[in-house]
């Protein structure tokens, strides 16, 4: 697989079409906001989304790990989308996770659709310290390098009188955010209020991600 | 037989105003008021101005007379639009309020006020004149059957525009429910003049069906503006001839321009304002205008208060504003009906001819105009082609009827089969289209516990609601018009309209657009809201609406292939036309009715292939694509296309050397399947499908969904959907609506069957005189257009004109 390399905090990073970011050094690979059990929670509204994401959330993590084989795999928040989430985890997909569970931490940050559920294996964090780096759902007040999701980043180009959204990772020099592992989240514009409110405007990497390449804009 | 003498309407309640009106009964409405009156479905053609409003209402109103004080509702009138419901509430006023019958009639649409509607339930009119949308509403609540079991007639008005489209569906199945409710309820069409009139007939009547059939004698006046300009090669704005159309402005009390497209209407209305020295009042109409304006404009044109309104097919249909009085029609006329339907809006009188001025935009468009009036002439109309019904209306209207009450699939299967579009519905895509509204209709049953209908224990037959409260998504979501994903316009307070948000995102701060016939500066977007200034910049953009696409009728391409062809008529065209055909005869050829013409030239070591199929936009889009891929296979290594309503045109690195081996059956066959996956085309129709079969919502209640974000979430359930289940049923629909809307396949199809018999094709040293218009779009289409490409534009026409040898034809 072909990855984007990403300098922050002065540690190199891989980031990969797949939206995971991988930190070579500590052999650790991070997604964000994989919202597990989305469909099932729009089906509780009557909104009939297919079905499958759970399954080709899990199957695009398992394909991740056996690839890279990481010591540490984190979650930045919202691994579920909500309270009933964990009903499209079946028997045999916590079976297949107990077994990549043996030679990998599963490392889940608490994001606000997380709630106070556990699922066996997962070490569940508010936010978690390795060196300088501080894994957060959001940002908070620190002197640390933060890596963080929840705001699902895409950014618009705009070029011979086209406009696209790509999905996409994003950075400043203190704060990196990731975008959504999930199969069925949307997007939002880097240039929104609540993207800028935390990244400011200026001096921003980014990189939109493509089918099987991630770009740098 | 002679009419007067037997003539039974004279006894009609009405016949007291006609006689005061110093007005007679047509035979048609005679013929009509006997078939009604002796139990047979009726389908009515007639002209405008031939009374077809009165000729629905001929039974009902007798009917409701002698019933005297009938109580609750008796006859229900469909209308396509709402501003015509509007309107025939103001002319059935007339005679009811002057005869002062006991009769009680009432409008119903989207634009009622929910107190009124409310008022309506409690205590119906006789007459409820409404639309498809409205009555599919009506049909959903639980009172349904009680308020309709007494319905007598339903009246279809403009029918003909409800025969080949998603609303015709929906409206096929909501008229079986009505029969359902009400078995003796007889069915009245209103249309205008039809080729297939057993068509229409077979769509709508049940009983004892019967057409009648007016056809006016007089035919309308119909000339093409003499212009003293240059017709320009391509390009659809009528700038040449503005001067001109000016004038005959000037010359009438009333005139109606009709234009193809919402951004054409904005550009001719601006530079009519720029030459306006007579300070005539010139008014624009378009479909995205804010109702208020356009309510404005429509009031102003019946009282006679303006002397022109620029319009596009939004002042198309059935209101009469009495003194218009001539037509003029900017751009190409695209089919026999469409250009009828128009220039009948003038001069509502049927002794006197219709006027109208066609005013080509390009060369092209000449020999189209030409074509069209020769079709007039000769009676020669437009067929529409019924289709069958798409599946997402059926999972609609189970929804609907769950919000009714509970239901028994076997039954309203049968009825739903009786609907003309449905009649081959197979039972086991019905049951698929069930589960759809169950809970999605996945093979996965990861639901169970969510559905929306579910079987009741005791009989596996029936289906309920689950609970009261969806009633209100369904209500949401009622309809079969999705529109592009749109953003209000507000100017200060004011609300303008709506604007497509893919215009708006391509604009920054201070750029400034035409709409609604003023200048204005985009300031900024807040809440899906556009705030703009006015500008006074004379650089300015011109919105344009991705669903103006008309495509040009068979009918009218067949009539072009043989005017073209018929080079003794050349010398009655004006000097520049004839030149071009002559020329085009000299150094290439002038295909025959039958022929395919196909012209390569080498220009700049590209090499060029144009094919002159006359099949439409879409089809052409099609063929394009698919020639593309063949092109990749016999690694001509091509390069693009663009195509228009006559003619394609690829060029590719290498020389196309065996083009009538790639152009045949087997191209579609082959290429197809691939062409509609890798296009978005069946991925946008997905999105339609999607929020039609009220899988997804159009918008949720209490989140602020932009139209955009609805598009992007079907993409992603397109995608997860195809990968892992890509027989469901709605990709299966999908799959069909691109096959019968916009691809063409049929049309395609006919023609790539016989054409590599009649392929013609010339090696030619450079450009030939027919090919200019479409090499001139390639470049047009691959420019974005601000004031400094102009010039590049206008320095590549001289080049290319050059090259084809033509420049010194003007």
């Amino acid at each position: 697989m072909y990855y984007q390399l990403i300098n922050f905090g002065n540690e190199e990073f891989h980031a990969y079409p797949n939206k995971s970011l991988y930190w070579k050094r500590l052999n650790t690979l991070i997604v964000s906001d994989l919202h597990i059990g989305k469909s099932i929670s729009y089906a509780k509204n009557k909104q009939f989304l297919p079905p499958y994401d759970t399954k080709e959330i899990l199957n695009k993590i398992f394909v991740s790990l056996d690839k890279i084989k990481p010591s540490n795999f984190i979650i930045v928040g919202d691994l579920l989308h909500d309270v009933f989430s964990t009903l499209s985890l079946k028997d045999q997909d916590h079976k297949n996770l107990s077994q990549y569970m043996k030679n990998t931490d599963f490392i889940w940050i608490k994001g606000n659709h997380d709630k106070n559920i556990q699922i066996e294996g997962f070490k569940k964090f508010t936010n978690y310290k390795i060196e300088k780096f501080l894994f957060t759902h959001t940002p908070i007040e620190t002197s640390l390098f933060q890596i963080c999701g929840h705001y699902h980043p895409k950014v618009k180009i705009s070029h011979r009188g086209k406009t696209i959204f790509k999905t996409s990772f994003v950075h400043n020099e203190k704060i990196f955010i990731l975008p959504s592992f999930g199969i069925l989240t949307g997007g939002l514009d880097i240039n929104s209020k609540q993207i800028s409110d935390v990244l400011g405007k200026k001096n921003l990497s980014i990189y939109p991600v493509g089918n099987d390449k991630v770009y740098k804009l | 037989m002679n009419i007067n003498k037997s003539n039974p309407l004279l006894l009609h309640p009405l016949n007291k105003w006609m006689k005061k009106k110093k007005w007679s009964w047509f035979p048609h409405q005679i013929e009509t008021y006997h078939h009604v009156r002796t139990g047979s479905d009726v389908v009515v053609f007639a002209p405008t101005g031939a009374g077809k409003t009165l000729t629905g209402f001929i039974n009902p109103i007798d009917d409701l007379i002698k019933l005297k004080k009938f109580k609750g509702l008796h006859t229900l009138y469909i209308s396509p639009l709402k501003s015509l419901a509007n309107d025939i509430v103001r002319n059935l006023e007339k005679p009811i309020k002057e005869l002062d019958l006991n009769i009680s009639f009432q409008v119903r649409t989207g634009d009622t006020t929910p107190y009124k509607k409310q008022k309506q339930k409690q205590k119906p009119p006789n007459i409820l004149i409404t639309t498809p949308e409205s009555l599919a509403l009506l049909n959903s609540y639980e009172n349904a059957k009680e308020f309709f079991h007494n319905l007598k007639y339903i009246i279809i008005d403009e029918i003909h525009t409800f025969l080949d489209n998603k609303r015709a569906d929906l409206l096929s199945l909501n008229i079986e429910r009505l029969q359902t409710f009400s078995p003796n309820l007889q069915r009245i069409g209103l249309s205008a003049t039809l080729k297939n009139k057993l068509d229409a007939k077979k769509w709508l009547c049940r009983k004892k069906p019967k057409i009648v059939s007016y056809e006016n004698s007089v035919l309308p006046k119909i000339k093409i503006l003499e212009s003293k300009e240059r017709i320009p090669w391509s390009g659809h704005m009528a700038t040449y001839s503005i001067n001109e159309i000016y004038k005959e402005i000037m010359k009438s009390k009333l005139t109606i321009i009709f234009v193809n497209t919402r951004a054409q209407a904005e550009y001719m209305f601006k530079n009519l304002w720029l030459i306006n020295k007579k300070k005539l009042k010139i008014a624009v109409h378009h479909g995205s205008l804010e109702k208020n304006l356009r309510l404005k404009v429509e009031n102003n044109l019946s009282k006679g208060l303006v002397d022109c309104v620029v319009a596009t097919s939004s002042l198309e249909l059935g209101l009469d504003y009495g003194d218009v009085e001539k037509i003029i029609q900017v751009g190409a006329p695209k089919g026999i009906n469409r250009l009828l339907q128009r220039v009948g809006r003038s001069n509502h009188n049927l002794n006197t001819p219709s006027k109208a001025i066609l005013v080509p935009t390009n060369r092209f468009e000449f020999i189209e105009a030409k074509a069209a009036i020769e079709e007039i002439k000769k009676n020669n109309l437009d067929k529409i082609d019924l289709k069958e019904g798409s599946f997402d209306v059926v999972a609609q209207h189970i929804f609907a009827t769950a919000c009714a009450g509970q239901f028994d699939i076997n039954d309203l299967y049968k009825e739903i089969i009786k609907a003309y579009p449905y009649k081959k519905l197979k039972l086991n895509d019905f049951k698929q289209l069930i589960n759809l509204i169950q809970d999605g209709g996945y093979v996965l049953k990861n639901y169970d516990q969510f559905k929306r209908i579910f079987q009741l224990r005791e009989n596996k037959n029936i289906y309920k609601l689950v609970h009261k409260r969806e009633t209100r998504k369904y209500r949401m979501n009622v309809g079969t018009i999705i529109e592009n994903p749109m953003l209000k316009i507000k100017l200060g307070t004011k609300t303008l309209g709506n604007i497509e948000e893919v215009f708006i995102q391509n604009l920054s701060q201070g750029d400034s657009f035409i709409f609604a016939g003023q200048v204005l500066e985009f300031q900024s977007m807040k809440n899906n809201l556009v705030q703009v200034k006015r500008s006074k910049s004379l650089i300015s953009k011109i919105p344009s609406y991705s669903g103006g696409r008309m495509p040009l009728s068979t009918n009218l391409a067949n009539s072009v292939r043989s005017l073209l062809a018929k080079s003794n008529m050349w010398d009655l065209y004006p000097e520049q036309i004839t030149e071009w055909l002559k020329r085009q005869k000299n150094i290439s050829k002038i295909p025959k009715k039958d022929e395919y013409l196909v012209e390569q030239f080498p220009r700049k070591k590209i090499f060029y292939t144009v094919i002159y199929t006359f099949a439409g936009w879409h089809a052409n889009q099609t063929l394009g694509f698919l020639l593309l891929r063949g092109f990749k296979e016999f690694n001509y290594k091509p390069l693009g296309f663009v195509a228009n309503d006559y003619a394609i045109v690829l060029w590719s690195l290498k020389e196309v050397k065996e083009i009538k081996t790639i152009l045949n059956l087997g191209l579609l066959d082959k290429h197809l399947d691939n062409y509609l996956e890798e296009t978005s085309i069946v991925k946008r129709l997905f999105r339609d499908n999607a929020i039609i079969s009220c899988l997804i919502e159009r918008r949720l209640p209490g989140m602020e969904k932009t139209g955009k974000q609805v598009l992007f979430n079907s993409d992603l359930i397109y995608t997860v959907l195809k990968k892992n289940e890509p027989d469901h049923i709605l990709l299966k629909s999908s799959y069909e609506d691109a096959k019968k809307n916009m691809i063409d396949y049929d049309r395609l199809r006919e023609i790539l069957k016989k054409i590599d018999k009649k392929i013609i094709l010339k090696q030619l040293t450079s450009i030939s005189p027919l090919a200019v218009p479409i090499i001139l779009e390639i470049n047009r289409e691959n420019l974005s257009k601000n004031e400094t490409d102009e010039y590049i534009l206008e320095d590549l026409e001289n080049e290319i004109l050059k090259e084809a040898n033509v420049l010194s034809i003007n």
